[in-house]
């Protein structure tokens, strides 16, 4: 117990409880492992608040990360300033997103964000064809690729403007009971 | 939800700070189209809200406005960007101070202006997409405007989270779409607030109430991470979930789950029945002639059936301890209520899983599921991820195939299929049935070779009696592999189907050997064995342990031989995958031998746990070493239901009826165990009533089990109460189906209302020549400023930004005009203004019609200019300081279109063609709007503004008003 109280304080571990889905231990737990990935960046004392950020290239380098077709886009998403550099909260918020304990809706809207590759609030044509080159290695064939664009519209666009909004994810992800286990990474 | 989103229209802070930013930024922007042209709109006051109610000022008042501007702000100074720096000053700092008054201390990060809440999501997710990696001055002023508008809509967020109670406040926090330091930040607001809140009212009490709930959060929390602590297997669940993905994962999950049931019936049996007779008697009695041979734990024979392990070695005393303890009453409601537990535990277990995962799946949204939701977050190993991106393009490639494949099918072919079909759930049914009948004979014949009392069993005769369970599990081995290679037979055409059906044919499989089982042990070795419940005891003792080797020998042969085939000896049959329904069968049956047996073996539970720990590191290495991840990734989610179900419907209410039709109907042995001498265990309740009569104090319980227990009426009663119930919740959920259904086409309505109104507009568009067309030509000679140009042109895609810049441009060249003094005809200024706005939409819209289809784009802009039409009508409304506006207050958007109508009668003679877009479209809207605004404007209506200034007594509303005032000077010089 006297070493956990060194790195944050009482008041800190109440807010990382409050805000994220996770127990004190697991918060530990993720600080240990966040200061892994730099053990001379990232200070054992937390208590002062210090400004530490890890850059994408050690975040990426986490086993569980690092085989991901989408770590950038996961790290830009939940990383504050949107490259992948990540403070102790941004990783934390990450993987409190990424949890089992994390609702329907909330793991929705960040997935939303994740495979919304140009950030216009709607996952497009385009980052569609990203998504599926993302995910079989750019081997399917350009009219193949269209097709399957044009049928996942076609199947999750509810109001037809050739796009899907987040209303209309949410509505699919409603509908595919599967996506609360597979969008999860265990810690 | 609306009048959030609406809610920065309407709010004047916003537009204003909007301008004015502008302003600040880009001063030196100027129109390179700025030529002669026609000053007849007030395009820049249609953006922002605050203008209009000075813009209706009629033309002849312009004069007096001029002498009275308030603190001689514009009119003779020459320094104009000192009086852009004075106004920002007195509108940025003004209107988030009068908001703030209630929390000062409120600062918002504005660095992530990405992450919002959902409830302002809406609009500021929206605001912010209309200006994508825009210059920094762009980004600064949204951020500014977002920042006003956040604070307002933060405040009320806060209001409505301290209202809540602490955990729900919690979960409300935790849930919000923000990022971390967003919700420390408002969570420190929320506890703050709250915390002042209660020192207002008892200090000394609300701070012990705050202590108290605290150190109770605190504990809970410990509590939680305790429980995280004994979780069982995590970094080994973890481990599987990388390699194998989710759909392996269940079931190892299944697996847990049935252990950890069979942890608590073990100590609820060994709690409630083993302990308080080892207490009272310690040792058991057995036959001097019996000793322990080893051959017990294969056969569960011998020595064992003397012990605490089966039913006979239970006695039907009251124990008289400390206290008295009534043997039969324990055993037969320990088992009794634990069954009903398991039930009870089951039906929610099933009923939440299938609310979740199956009630709302939706099938037909095939390829999104599988582009969108099938990627496996959890998967970290990299063969794993090559693998599944293989599986992933070779399913999208099937389906993509599938609609032109079933299309070829002819009638041959179809009655082909069928007769498949038919011939293999024939065999496949005859199988089962032949299974079953063959191991009915082979425990009769089996039986007559024992003899009577068990005690006079011979080590031979023990060991024969592992034949019918080595049988049984045999065939639990093999014929499901027959019914794989029927499986490859029949072509099925998804997928699913070909899994249910082997699911179902193994269920049928299962059943039919259990239930001919029981048949046996309930009619045959009831009547002849002496100490019967014993016997069947053993006999599924031998069934779970000869399964268990079984199992073993399953993953070793079925997994192992065949990855060394599959590596060594035909490449071609690969390497074997995990089959999970199959597996996940085997577990059901294992669990189903349980409860069957919980009456008859008490202790069997221990067994079981041992099994399934056993069979945990068994199957987790056979995985990693042999499997590959299955190639098809079904729908776990859904697998995952339909097993509980399963394990719940035939098997676990198969288990249940056949303890009821024990305890019930059979007669229980006459020399051994808890019920000796009784008719059937349930009179064992019957006697304990005839008890408690002479106690009194107890006339209830008595009067309960005569007239509720034992009444038929009463059952009666709660099975047609039950029934109506369930007709009323039927009709519910089909009145439910039909809603959702007519919502659902509402949503496709609205969609084709949306395309059509487009189409429409487009149409109107085409038809109808534009002002702009004849501004285009007169832009020609009129190119002044063209290095302007190109600072405007340089800028990205976005419409907006670039309407914004030109409205900007037309305010700055007002502001040159009132400075210098040079006698430019602010109508030239201002509609060139206008036309450069709306050349630089139509341009950002080709550029947008490169990468998307730009009508939706377009309409997105549309909608704008309504919204923006919409919040100007309704600072009219505020407004009626300034002026009466008799404009009838029908929605802002039929005026919109009335108004365009006009617009489009006016400029019916110009007869230039340009390539239409629909962005221009809505301008004309909103200009056309506002001209008719201003000719519907009474000439007496507007009192000079600057006396009803003081009324909004803000420095916002003097300076809109000051600056309106520097517009409409110029277009009064017209």
């Amino acid at each position: 117990m006297g070493n956990k109280q060194t790195i944050f304080t009482a008041e800190q571990l109440d807010a990382y409880q409050d805000c994220t889905y996770f127990t004190r231990k697991e918060i530990l737990r993720l600080f240990d492992r966040y200061r892994d990935l730099a053990p001379q960046l990232v200070p054992l004392d937390y208590t002062s608040q210090p400004d530490v950020k890890l850059p994408y290239e050690l975040i990426g380098s986490m086993p569980e990360l690092k085989d991901n077709p989408f770590r950038q886009r996961i790290a830009e998403v939940f990383s504050e300033d949107g490259e992948g550099n990540m403070t102790l909260d941004d990783f934390l918020d990450m993987f409190s997103v990424l949890s089992e304990m994390a609702p329907r809706d909330i793991k929705a809207y960040y997935a939303f964000k994740i495979y919304d590759f140009n950030n216009d609030d709607f996952i497009c044509k385009s980052d569609l064809e990203k998504t599926l080159n993302k995910l079989t290695r750019s081997e399917l064939t350009e009219d193949e690729v269209r097709m399957v664009c044009e049928k996942v519209i076609d199947e999750a666009d509810l109001d037809n403007d050739g796009r899907l909004s987040l209303e209309d994810f949410q509505h699919m992800v409603v509908r595919a009971p599967d996506f609360l286990s597979t969008f999860h990474i265990r810690i | 939800m609306t009048s959030y989103r609406n809610g920065g229209f309407f709010n004047a802070a916003y537009h204003d700070s909007e301008t004015l930013e502008i302003d600040r930024s880009k001063t030196h922007h100027t129109n390179p189209y700025a030529g002669g042209e026609r000053p007849d709109e007030h395009y820049s006051t249609g953006q922002t809200g605050g203008d209009a109610a000075v813009g209706r000022v009629p033309g002849w008042r312009e004069e007096s406005w001029r002498e009275s501007i308030p603190m001689g702000l514009i009119s003779t100074h020459s320094e104009s960007p000192s009086w852009h720096h004075d106004l920002n000053h007195s509108t940025f700092q003004i209107p988030p101070d009068s908001q703030r008054d209630q929390s000062p201390h409120v600062r918002l990060s504005s660095k992530a202006s990405g992450h919002m809440t959902m409830r302002w999501r809406g609009i500021t997710m929206r605001r912010m997409s209309m200006f994508p990696n825009g210059d920094p001055a762009n980004v600064a002023f949204t951020e500014d405007a977002i920042r006003n508008e956040m604070e307002t809509e933060e405040q009320d967020l806060v209001k409505e989270l301290v209202a809540l109670s602490t955990r729900d406040r919690i979960r409300a926090i935790r849930d919000l779409p923000m990022s971390f330091d967003e919700k420390k930040h408002i969570r420190s607001h929320v506890l703050a607030f709250k915390s002042s809140k209660q020192s207002r009212q008892f200090t000394c009490f609300a701070d012990c109430t705050e202590t108290v709930s605290l150190s109770f959060r605190r504990c809970g929390s410990s509590m939680s991470s305790a429980r995280q602590t004994l979780e069982l297997w995590q970094g080994v669940m973890k481990e599987i979930g990388g390699k194998f993905g989710t759909s392996v994962l269940i079931y190892f999950v299944f697996l847990k789950w049935l252990l950890m049931f069979n942890i608590f019936s073990f100590l609820v049996n060994f709690g409630f029945i083993t302990i308080p007779l080892l207490v009272y008697d310690p040792s058991p009695n057995i036959p001097p002639n019996v000793s322990f041979s080893g051959l017990e734990i294969l056969s569960g024979a011998g020595y064992f059936h003397y012990t605490v392990m089966y039913y006979g070695g239970y006695s039907n005393e009251t124990l008289h301890g400390l206290m008295e303890y009534n043997m039969q009453l324990a055993y037969f409601f320990t088992t009794a209520v634990y069954m009903v537990l398991c039930g009870i535990a089951l039906i929610f277990s099933m009923a939440s899983s299938f609310k979740k995962n199956y009630v709302l799946a939706d099938p037909t949204s095939n390829s999104a599921w599988q582009l969108l939701c099938s990627w496996d977050f959890s998967i970290t190993n990299e063969r794993a991820v090559r693998q599944r991106k293989n599986n992933l393009r070779v399913q999208l490639k099937e389906s993509l195939s599938e609609k032109a494949q079933r299309e070829l099918l002819t009638l041959t072919e179809e009655l082909k299929h069928f007769g498949v079909y038919l011939g293999s759930w024939l065999l496949s049914t005859g199988l089962a049935i032949g299974c079953g009948a063959s191991i009915y004979y082979l425990c009769q014949y089996q039986q007559q070779l024992l003899p009577a009392d068990a005690a006079d069993w011979s080590l031979l005769q023990e060991a024969e009696t592992l034949l019918v369970p080595f049988v049984v599990s045999l065939v639990n081995l093999v014929v499901p592999l027959f019914y794989s290679l029927f499986n490859k037979f029949e072509r099925y055409s998804s997928q699913r189907r070909q899994i249910y059906a082997l699911v179902v044919r193994n269920v049928f499989l299962k059943i039919s050997i259990l239930a001919v089982l029981c048949y046996y042990w309930m009619n045959v070795v009831a009547k002849k064995f002496s100490c019967w419940e014993s016997v069947v005891g053993e006999a599924l003792y031998r069934l779970v342990i000869v399964d268990f080797l079984f199992l073993m020998l399953g993953s070793f042969f079925g997994e192992f031989l065949s990855n060394v085939i599959g590596t060594r000896l035909l490449p071609r049959l690969g390497v074997p995958e995990f089959d999970v329904a199959r597996n996940v069968l085997e577990l059901i049956y294992a669990q189903t031998l349980a409860w069957i047996g919980i009456y008859f073996s008490p202790l069997l539970p221990a067994i079981q746990i041992l099994k399934f720990f056993l069979l945990f590191y068994v199957k987790k290495v056979s995985l990693v070493q042999n499997c590959q991840p299955p190639r098809r990734s079904g729908r776990a989610a859904q697998m995952q239901t339909i097993f509980i179900a399963l394990l719940f419907f035939p098997f676990f209410v198969g288990a249940l009826s056949m303890f009821a039709y024990t305890a019930w109907s059979l007669t229980p042995s006459e020399q051994c165990g808890p019920f000796r001498g009784l008719n059937n265990a349930f009179s064992v309740v019957g006697v304990w009533i005839d008890d408690l009569e002479e106690i009194p104090g107890s006339q209830w319980a008595v009067w309960i089990y005569e007239n509720v227990i034992r009444s038929e009426i009463f059952y009666f009663f709660i099975s047609l109460i039950i029934i109506v119930i369930i007709f009323i919740f039927w009709q519910v959920t089909q009145g439910r189906k039909q809603l959702i259904g007519l919502l659902r086409q509402r949503i496709v309505n609205e969609g084709k209302d949306k395309s059509f109104l487009l189409d429409k507009l487009q149409n109107l568009q085409k038809s109808q020549p534009d002002k702009k067309s004849k501004q285009k030509n007169q832009k020609k000679h009129s190119k002044r400023r063209p290095d302007d140009h190109s600072s405007s042109g340089q800028s990205n895609s976005n419409a907006m930004v670039q309407a914004l810049l030109a409205r900007q441009q037309l305010e700055q060249e007002d502001e040159r005009c009132s400075s210098d003094g040079v006698p430019v005809p602010s109508d030239i200024s201002t509609s060139s203004a206008l036309m450069q706005a709306m050349l630089a939409r139509q341009r950002a819209d080709d550029q947008d019609e490169d990468k998307h289809s730009s009508s939706s784009s377009a309409f997105t802009q549309a909608v704008q200019a309504r919204q923006r039409a919409e919040g100007r009508e309704r600072d009219e409304h505020y407004s009626t300081g300034f002026s009466e506006s008799p404009i009838n207050t029908s929605s802002a958007f039929t005026q919109a279109m009335q108004a365009r109508q006009r617009a489009e009668e006016d400029g019916a003679d110009d007869a230039h063609d340009l390539p239409s877009s629909v962005s221009s479209v809505m301008m004309q809207v909103v200009q056309a709007r506002e001209r008719a605004e201003k000719e519907d404007r009474p000439p007496w209506a507007p009192a000079p503004p600057q006396n009803s200034a003081p009324a909004g007594s803000s420095a916002l509303i003097q300076a809109m008003l000051a600056r309106q005032q520097a517009q409409n000077e110029y277009d009064d010089g017209y």
